[in-house]
């Protein structure tokens, strides 16, 4: 460890002369404090005192991240808590990384503990990040962009490299909850063919097969995917009169919603052209053999011609119905 | 839209081929029953078949072909895009000297000061088929221009893509579907997309050597023969040399087989057809010299090599069962199975981590090129119409009447629309499956509703005479809703191709609200000036976009291309773009850059231009500079990215801007607004103030869409910092003249 040893550097040193070791020693001491504390926990928790004797007052020669927060269960501030998260990941990589040193501390202040720094600092929002650096003030670049950079660790990591010149790899414990999902699933299909290890003839039902595979189709052509890369709003309620629109109006982007009124519209397509040929083929009387072909032949046309209008209404300049 | 109703002689071919095969059809069915449907003397039903068939594979070429011409016959035999432009230049190289000289060619026009070994980092299929070609014609004292023959080789191959899916649908399902799969494919705008005249890229030959390979794949699979399987290798090699996608090919194929194994359809034919295809293929594709010794050492190419070795388990076990007791093969099956299962079990991990790994691409570049990204349903509805809704019913068909050669297309197209979900331009892939499975859902069909006509004239026993007469109304409407579908189809087809995908972007064009055309010139205008006012060694900066282009047809040194292999040069470029004038000038001192080229749409109203993607480059600069250039910077304090007053100053004084908006703000283009408007982004520009210290103006094209400056020299003399010295030693001469 590099903490201590530099301690006792700065204690030899503190022989040297009369006014700077009253300095010294007081550093010395903040220092070896703030190390016991980050020892400890790796984000220090602070409270208005704590705050002015260790963050503000000088001296220091070691950086402080403070996040200004309201954790507070009657808060209510669920953004406090994701990027609660995110700090506590990218401190936790910091205290437990090769390059840990007493350079750089994370602390936090919560507003129910220390409303007093809120108003000094003339803060008004949470969560705020904000950098203290070794000497003088903070300026305007040390508050962290929440607004448009968001919370994650990783540009934490980047502006936080950005004003103090130390390079956080910012380690997230791995998540193991996929894993353990695949696990549970394989363990309950294994599970489910040996209980009916008897009679395995639904394995080798075609029926159940094809309807796996359409899903899969289905899913994709209905633009699933983008939903799951891009995560878009579910449906847009206009805030002025308050209408929900399910159909986005750009045919760049997509709702949620929308995506599902698709998979529907092509599902029944499919299921009309698949009619039409049970209707030709099955062995049933004539009357519902054309009942089923009428059927089939009214969800094509009728749901291909909804999909077309929407496709329509989305894709501005196209000139067919 | 003033356009749309333009040469529509696709879509008539079109329609008048769709409407052949419903009636080779309605031939076909007649034939099946040995009714003798067709009137006149139909002796030989074989020998009808096969004209309709060929005479149907023929319009449909045709269709293809015409419906392609579209950015042809409305500006001319130009080679279109980015990439092309590099086929192009590589295939003239090509053509000029000789294919050695091609193979070792290396270039010291691209990546100044690295260049680029082309021979080494190409598929090479595209540039050897079409230097083929030319060599042939020019054998044939038919002389035609290299330039020719790369515009429309993509046309003429869709005509051979269109065989190659009949073939495949045909093997599939039957000779109707197949037929009609062709007319699907020749039309589709998933594929016209990549292989309109003048796009000359590696996707147009290769989804016919894609379609090609699957085909007699499928042929050796049935027949277990060593000939098709050599031939399917063939054609994979061709695949190889043409384009990176083959990939998929030696994903699905080993896929395929152990999906057979899994349901337990292994023979004899499997076998020999896998254990051959993959031996000579991973020779075959080894040969190509850009992609080496890739098949035995990148992950890609494993799940081929994992199923190989469980092939040849799985046939020794067999071969073991017949010789041992059942005792002592049941220990040895459960050892087996085990190593197979964890063989498997790895494959299938590997295989989601690929398709993950197309999703969770995230360095700038690739996020900057709009191809990467997810697809919405619209563009899937977009590029396929009524056969997005109808193939799963084909899907749902083939599953239902399964065989080892639908096992294969049925994976293909589940693995296929995964990949086109994750990534917008893998459309291509899928594009081929639709059309195949649409065919079969459609031919389904159509079977079954006309061919009742046929059985009419000698009534089956049970049918009586009253239901035959209820239900041929609902037959014929079934018919004529189906056709009308098609026709909609086409209708679209033509549309979509007309409008969207016939652009050569080269060449711009814009209407007047009375329909007349204004061709916009001037990219080629300003590449011809450098080409002829330039030193043929000058080094022309621009963003990468350009590169193909700049090294295409102005034949000039270039910096960065579409090329975009190293990263760290290219941002070094957007560094010099984003930064201000005196630390550019540095960094095109260090690169000996002579001339800048941008693109400025401000004045017409383009909006692909420099500014719009300036962004990217701070992005893509920051990612190695991130001490010099920082993305904050330059937006305001309220994050937003103007070009106005408000813009933050970094913006209104980089490199780009200044060379976007000089001499902009003098220029009133309209009476209502001010001087200094730019259309694109509708602002009145912040900087209209705008001097150069190290560059000048050297050429800016009509209208305005690319600036060209010529970066100076450094002064002859550095300016002193001191007085001159001054002498009290005054020439006398010249006073004494001065005197007289």
């Amino acid at each position: 460890m590099y903490g201590p040893r530099y301690l006792i550097n700065l204690l030899l040193l503190s022989g040297v002369g009369g006014g700077e070791e009253k300095s010294f020693n007081l550093l010395a001491e903040k220092v070896e404090q703030l190390m016991e504390w980050s020892s400890r926990r790796s984000v220090i928790r602070m409270n208005g005192d704590k705050f002015r004797r260790f963050v503000k007052a000088p001296p220091r020669n070691y950086s402080v991240i403070v996040m200004f927060t309201a954790l507070q269960p009657q808060r209510q501030c669920s953004v406090c808590r994701q990027a609660n998260e995110e700090y506590q990941v990218l401190a936790n990589s910091w205290r437990y990384s090769s390059a840990f040193s007493n350079k750089l501390f994370f602390t936090i202040v919560d507003y129910d503990e220390g409303a007093d720094v809120f108003q000094q600092l003339n803060m008004n929002s949470a969560p705020t990040f904000m950098h203290f650096p070794p000497k003088g003030k903070p300026k305007r670049a040390d508050t962290f962009d929440l607004q448009r950079i968001g919370f994650a660790a990783e540009q934490l990591a980047k502006w936080i490299a950005d004003r103090t010149d130390v390079h956080i790899r910012v380690f997230r414990p791995p998540n193991y909850s996929g894993t353990i999902a695949l696990a549970l699933l394989v363990s309950l299909v294994g599970g489910l063919l040996y209980l009916r290890r008897n009679n395995l003839e639904f394995i080798y039902n075609k029926t159940g097969w094809a309807m796996a595979a359409l899903c899969v189709v289905f899913a994709m052509t209905s633009g699933q995917m983008w939903n799951h890369i891009r995560g878009p709003p579910y449906a847009h309620k206009n805030p002025q009169n308050g209408q929900v629109s399910y159909i986005h109006g750009s045919s760049q982007a997509q709702f949620v919603a929308e995506s599902h009124i698709i998979l529907l519209l092509n599902a029944a397509i499919t299921m009309g052209m698949v009619l039409l040929n049970e209707a030709a083929t099955s062995k049933g009387d004539v009357g519902k053999r054309r009942i089923i072909c009428l059927v089939g032949l009214g969800l094509v046309v009728f749901f291909f011609s909804f999909l077309l209008s929407i496709f329509r209404s989305k894709y501005h300049g196209y000139p067919y119905r | 839209m003033a356009e749309h109703s333009g040469p529509d002689s696709g879509k008539h071919k079109a329609n008048h081929a769709n409407a052949n095969s419903a009636a080779l059809l309605h031939g076909r069915a007649g034939a099946g029953t040995g009714a003798g449907g067709l009137s006149g003397g139909l002796s030989q039903p074989a020998g009808w078949q096969s004209l309709l068939s060929f005479t149907i594979l023929f319009l449909a070429w045709l269709a293809g072909f015409s419906s392609r011409l579209f950015a042809v016959i409305r500006f001319e035999s130009i080679i279109h895009e980015f990439d092309p432009w590099f086929n192009y230049r590589s295939t003239h190289h090509l053509a000029s000297h000789g294919f050695y000289e091609f193979l070792n060619w290396f270039d010291e026009r691209a990546w100044y000061p690295l260049g680029r070994i082309v021979g080494g980092t190409v598929y090479p299929g595209l540039m050897v088929t079409a230097g083929l070609i030319h060599w042939i014609l020019n054998m044939l004292n038919i002389t035609v221009h290299i330039r020719d023959v790369c515009v429309f080789l993509a046309p003429v191959f869709s005509g051979l893509t269109a065989i190659s899916t009949f073939l495949l649908t045909r093997e599939l399902w039957n000779q109707g579907a197949g037929l009609l799969a062709a007319c699907f494919i020749a039309i589709v705008p998933g594929y016209i997309s990549r292989s309109v005249a003048g796009s000359f890229d590696n996707e147009g030959i290769a989804i016919f050597a894609l379609q090609f390979t699957y085909y007699l794949w499928v042929k050796s699979v049935k027949t277990g023969s060593v000939f098709w399987t050599i031939c399917c290798c063939l054609s994979y090699f061709y695949m190889v040399s043409a384009w990176g996608g083959y990939v998929f090919i030696i994903n699905l194929i080993p896929l395929h087989v152990f999906v057979l194994l899994l349901m337990q359809r292994y023979s004899r034919r499997v076998y020999i057809a896998y254990s051959t295809f993959y031996i000579v293929g991973l020779i075959l594709s080894m040969q190509i010299p850009f992609v080496g010794f890739q098949p035995i050492r990148t992950s890609e190419h494993m799940a081929a090599a994992g199923v190989f070795a469980l092939l040849q388990a799985y046939a020794f076990l067999q071969y073991l069962r017949d010789r041992l007791t059942k005792q002592e093969f049941q220990t040895l099956f459960f050892l087996g199975v085990s190593l197979a299962a964890g063989i498997v079990f790895l494959s299938v991990i590997y295989l989601t981590y690929t398709g993950e790994w197309y999703a969770k691409i995230h360095i700038p570049i690739i996020a900057s090129v709009s191809e990467h990204q997810p697809t919405t349903w619209v563009s899937f509805f977009f590029d396929l119409h009524i056969l997005v809704c109808t193939f799963p019913a084909g899907l749902w068909f083939c599953i239902k009447n399964i065989n080892d050669e639908r096992v294969f297309v049925a994976l293909y197209a589940i693995s296929a629309v995964y990949f086109a979900g994750v990534m917008v331009r893998l459309m291509l892939t899928l594009t081929p499956v639709v059309c195949m499975l649409s065919a079969i859902a459609f031919s389904n069909v159509f079977e079954h509703y006309l061919g009742d006509d046929m059985k009419r004239e000698n009534p089956p026993v049970e049918d009586s005479s009253d239901e035959d007469d209820k239900r041929n109304p609902g037959n014929l409407i079934v018919t004529m809703l189906m056709l009308m579908l098609l026709m909609m189809f086409a209708v679209h087809c033509t549309w979509v191709t007309s409008n969207a995908y016939s652009s050569p972007s080269v060449v711009l064009a814009s209407y007047n609200h009375d329909g007349t055309r204004n061709i916009l010139d001037d990219f080629r205008e300003a590449y011809y000036w450098l080409r002829q006012n330039t030193d043929e060694h000058a080094r022309v900066m621009s963003w990468w976009d350009y590169g193909y282009q700049i090294a295409g047809m102005a034949n000039r040194t270039t910096l960065v291309d579409n090329n975009t292999w190293n990263n760290s040069h290219i941002a070094l470029v957007g560094k010099a773009m984003s930064s201000n004038e005196t630390a550019a000038y540095e960094i095109m001192r260090s690169l000996d850059v002579d001339y800048v080229l941008i693109i400025f749409g401000g004045v017409i109203g383009y909006s692909g231009d420099d500014i719009n993607k300036f962004l990217w480059m701070v992005r893509i600069a920051e990612g190695e500079h991130p001490k010099d250039i920082r993305e904050s910077d330059y937006f305001t304090p309220q994050g937003e990215f103007r070009v106005d007053k408000a813009g933050s100053p970094t913006l209104l004084n980089c490199l780009m801007y200044k060379m976007s908006y000089y001499r902009f703000g003098e220029m009133q283009l309209d009476f209502r607004t001010p001087p200094g408007f730019d259309r694109t982004r509708n602002a009145e520009i912040g900087n209209k103030d705008i001097k150069f210290k190290h560059l000048e103006e050297a050429f800016t094209s009509e209208h305005w869409l690319v600036r060209i400056y010529k970066v100076k020299k450094l002064d002859n003399r550095e300016t002193l910092d001191h007085k001159p010295r001054v002498t009290n030693i005054v020439p006398k001469q010249k006073t004494a003249v001065l005197d007289l």
